[in-house]
């Protein structure tokens, strides 16, 4: 088989997971090296999808020993079956880098013999990448469940950034329809690796250490393919980012690829709505200060598709609203729909030179489609409305979104 | 009255320094003689000084803040027919409130200068990722690009700290601007004979193709938002938009 047909069927494979962010490292290259890695990231192309390529994508091999139901690889199912060399591998990443098509690698992997044998494979390549090709660029490395802790440390002492997947965010769902793999097996290595984090993060001021996963580590949640609610995926996030201190979790709307009872049928198109409010309340999480309970509750289980979790969760506390422009504090005008935290931070700058009017918020570009009803500039109020949810909820509801909804809706008929 | 510069930077800070000294405010400040005149307006040729300019760039400094530099700096690598005066009369602002004018958003000229230096800002961010090097016959890796903005100084320290093992050129075919980067140093230069484009590349074109077509999910096909990310009037020197 040729590289070319290698290629296509392994970043075929590997286009499902979502990650492909080249941020939070600032490895700076060595003499006689090649690659660096850039604090925020870079992208260097955007997909037909739409989704950003940063990273060379790709799986080492997409031969499996699971037959996980929702998996496009998995070992019941009829697919070409490639596998790259570490010497393939290496020389792609370096061509690329060279020709400025990519940030770096991100190396996932199949479960080929055994998770430990994998995992081998794998770190050989970063090796051979690290040292003999001399790559100081970016490296993503999915860590295989199940694999031994000893080549989960000795992976992460050459990567950026690691991730294990979670996939399925209940116990139920997993075992519903990925019965060979334990809970404990993503767990047990995600506390192993967030601890070896911590421990070289201390370790960094002395000399010669080495560095682990300075970029940290992340996960997937795939949403659609089981029956879990907004609340039950937000609740586990949450709890991923404190318990955890993963940098991001990333959510991936199920694209059905193989026919069974237990999944969404391959006739429905992917929850591309849904998985958008759910990054968007992931978003208020991260930066906005909000708790998964203040957003969504057990009478109120999922995002309204019409309104994104702000505008939601605003319309449920009115009695919170309207703010002054010219005094609130920045936590609360990041509260309101509309205001991102970089227009608020914006807001708080300008109004210690002199008061803001309503003029002033158009000229510096504030969206007040939304902002309007929740806001008084120097005590008056420009909604035109009264602050009422039933009145403001036709006001803000996205029309838009009706198209996207359609698609959804008939998930499990 | 319409001050008209050489069109350099310094061009335009020392066009600061007569609008001051001359107790007047130009209407406008041109960047080089290509402008439009009208009837009855007076004109002033400006005479590039270093010494002037330096003592606006110092005052700049001192009474504001070196990022102030940096945006009106950007703002001016935008190219835009009024960046000349959007920069005095940042500086004239800037000079009364001190450091304070860089969060003065409220005002029309605080916002202008903004605009331009964040639309700068963000193409260079841009190209550090939508560059693309082609490896040419005699081993030199060669990338061409047009951009909106006059950024080739901008994006190439980014290169030479990253591909420092190889020789690249970046030629601004919209300006005929070209970083040369040898392996120890950056040379800028302007005006050199037309370089044979001729790739020996064509193989690795070929994956990088294959793989961009790979890796996008045909149910989530969306070339709306992909356009949003990457203008397409940027896709022509892109190998991965080519057929």
């Amino acid at each position: 088989m040729n590289l070319l047909d290698k290629l296509q069927i392994l970043a075929d494979s590997a286009k499902y997971d979502v990650s492909c962010s080249s941020s939070g490292s600032n490895r700076s290259n060595r003499p006689g090296g090649i690659g660096n890695a850039s604090l925020p990231g870079i992208c260097h192309s955007w997909s037909d999808d739409g989704r950003c390529i940063s990273l060379l994508k790709l799986l080492f091999t997409n031969v499996c020993i699971y037959d996980c139901k929702y998996c496009v690889n998995r070992s019941s199912n009829d697919i070409r079956r490639a596998s790259f060399t570490p010497d393939e591998l290496c020389e792609l990443t370096i061509q690329f880098y060279r020709r400025n098509y990519i940030e770096g690698l991100f190396l996932s992997s199949a479960v080929v013999k055994s998770p430990d044998y994998t995992m081998e494979l794998m770190i050989r390549t970063l090796k051979k990448l690290r040292h003999e090709y001399r790559f100081n660029g970016y490296i993503h490395i999915k860590s295989i469940p199940g694999a031994d802790m000893r080549l989960v440390y000795e992976a992460g002492l050459l990567a950026d950034r690691m991730s294990i997947n979670i996939e399925l965010p209940s116990a139920a769902g997993l075992k519903l329809l990925a019965p060979q793999k334990e809970p404990v097996a993503i767990l047990k290595p995600m506390d192993f690796i967030r601890e070896r984090i911590e421990e070289s993060r201390e370790l960094v001021l002395y000399k010669g250490s080495q560095s682990f996963v300075p970029a940290g580590q992340t996960t997937q949640l795939i949403v659609g393919a089981t029956r879990d609610s907004d609340l039950k995926i937000l609740h586990l996030s949450e709890h991923l980012y404190s318990r955890y201190q993963l940098k991001r979790v990333y959510y991936s709307a199920y694209v059905p690829v193989n026919e069974d009872e237990n999944l969404p049928s391959v006739h429905t198109g992917p929850p591309l709505l849904r998985e958008h409010r759910i990054y968007q309340a992931d978003w208020l999480l991260r930066f906005y200060g909000f708790k998964a309970h203040e957003l969504l509750d057990e009478g109120h289980p999922n995002f309204d598709a019409h309104l994104d979790p702000k505008c939601d969760w605003a319309l449920r506390h009115l009695d919170q609203f309207p703010v002054e422009i010219n005094k609130a504090p920045l936590e609360m005008l990041m509260r309101v729909p509309g205001i991102g935290h970089r227009m608020a931070s914006r807001i708080v700058r300008a109004r210690r030179v002199g008061p803001l009017t309503f003029e002033d918020l158009k000229r510096m570009r504030v969206v007040l489609k939304r902002a309007r009803y929740f806001i008084t500039c120097n005590g008056r109020y420009y909604g035109g409305v009264d602050l009422d949810a039933g009145l403001l909820y036709p006001l803000l509801a996205d029309k838009a979104d009706k198209k996207v909804m359609a698609g959804q809706i008939s998930l499990f008929g | 009255m319409i001050y008209v510069t050489d069109g350099s930077f310094e061009g335009i800070l020392t066009a600061v320094f007569e609008a001051y000294s001359n107790k007047e405010e130009p209407d406008t400040i041109t960047l080089g003689s290509d402008y439009q005149l009208s009837l009855g307006t007076e004109i002033r040729e400006i005479a590039t000084d270093a010494e002037k300019s330096d003592r606006v760039w110092r005052g700049i400094q001192s009474r504001i803040s070196e990022k102030c530099l940096e945006d009106l700096y950007r703002a001016y690598l935008s190219e835009h027919h009024q960046a000349g005066l959007y920069i005095y009369r940042y500086v004239r602002l800037g000079l009364k409130l001190g450091r304070k004018v860089e969060g003065y958003l409220q005002h029309p000229d605080v916002q202008a200068i903004h605009d331009l230096s964040r639309r700068v800002a963000s193409e260079v961010h841009l190209f550090l990722g939508l560059l693309r090097f082609r490896r040419l016959k005699n081993g030199i890796f060669y990338a061409c690009y047009e951009p909106d903005s006059n950024i080739t100084q901008l994006i190439a320290g980014h290169f030479a700290a990253r591909l420092s093992d190889q020789p690249w050129i970046i030629h601004d075919k919209k300006r005929d601007v070209l970083a040369l980067y040898n392996g120890v140093e950056v040379v800028f230069a302007t005006g050199l004979p037309p370089i044979a484009e001729e790739a020996c590349d064509e193989e690795y074109e070929a994956l990088w193709k294959q793989y961009f077509k790979a890796i996008a999910i045909e149910s989530r096909r969306n070339p709306k938002l992909q356009r949003s990310f990457m203008p397409a009037r940027y896709w022509k020197n892109l190998a991965e938009k080519q057929l």
